[in-house]
């Protein structure tokens, strides 16, 4: 009655289970796969640098984020090009993502489709309204235009 | 039953035996599609900024208090679990022999995040620390 089997070596016969399996045929989804992982490896370090700098340097230096925080960092084209990099990766990244996730979740095909088509119109507002705060702000001329000033 | 040499890599969570890897699998998607939220609410804020300094302050000043820091801790362990957890998925993709060591390396995801977010979260919460 007891059968004992031996364990295999291997774990996972397919290496890309504990994520996505690398698509056979080459096209749109194999480039989303490779996209999702070099995207991934550059977030590593702009996302969490990022995060390093917001909420432990700004913390351990006694700052503070307000309106002349970021009238100082977006005064220089580092932290802009840095912040639009990390904006977009991570946005067509998590989007990419929660794009896999309803795709295997959502088995009625009707349903799927328009939750994924919703979802990327709303990414895409998202993403064109970041992208505009990053590239048009302003230093100089910020604090006297809006309607609340 | 779970045969005796299979047990050690299941836990028990709420009645169902669930594989670490299993568990590592659901916190890579629970993180990133919590990040990705945060990500929609963090580009209308910073989109204040656009208005100037009252309104920009104020906006950030939401986020000035020990509810919404608590929720920024989770976001960083979030964030830190992700990014391991991630690295391990492009290791074992890429370096195939990897796999062979995907408990302990699920096993040291897991442990970093944990120990990263000590220190981490003695940071962030120092402002509102009865001691800080």
């Amino acid at each position: 009655m007891t059968t004992t089997t031996r364990r295999p070596r291997t774990i996972y016969t397919n290496p890309s289970r504990a994520a996505r399996p690398k698509p056979e045929a080459s096209g749109r989804e194999r480039f989303w796969w490779y996209f999702m992982r070099l995207s991934g490896l550059a977030l590593v370090f702009l996302a969490l640098g990022h995060m390093f700098i917001m909420h432990v340097l700004v913390e351990l230096t006694g700052g503070e984020i307000d309106f002349a925080f970021v009238q100082s960092r977006w005064g220089t084209p580092f932290w802009r090009i840095y912040d639009f990099l990390l904006l977009v990766l991570a946005f067509v990244h998590g989007a990419n993502g929660a794009r896999i996730v309803i795709g295997d979740y959502v088995a009625n095909r009707t349903a799927r489709n328009f939750l994924i088509g919703s979802l990327l119109v709303v990414s895409g507002i998202w993403l064109i309204l970041g992208m505009a705060v990053i590239v048009f702000f302003d230093p100089n001329t910020a604090p006297p235009v809006g309607p609340f000033s | 039953m779970v045969p005796r040499g299979e047990r050690h890599h299941l836990i028990n969570l709420f009645g169902y035996r669930v594989s670490w890897a299993q568990l590592a699998w659901f916190g890579h998607r629970a993180s990133g599609l919590g990040v990705l939220f945060y990500l929609f609410m963090h580009i209308v804020e910073t989109s204040t900024v656009l208005f100037g300094p009252e309104v920009y302050n104020a906006a950030v000043g939401i986020f000035k208090n020990l509810p919404a820091r608590l929720g920024e801790v989770v976001l960083m362990a979030a964030l830190v679990y992700h990014a391991l957890n991630g690295l391990r998925v492009m290791a074992m993709d890429f370096w195939p022999r990897l796999t062979e060591y995907y408990r302990p390396l699920t096993y040291g995801v897991i442990g970093a995040t944990v120990v990263a977010m000590v220190p981490l979260a003695l940071i962030m919460l120092r402002p509102f620390a009865p001691w800080g």
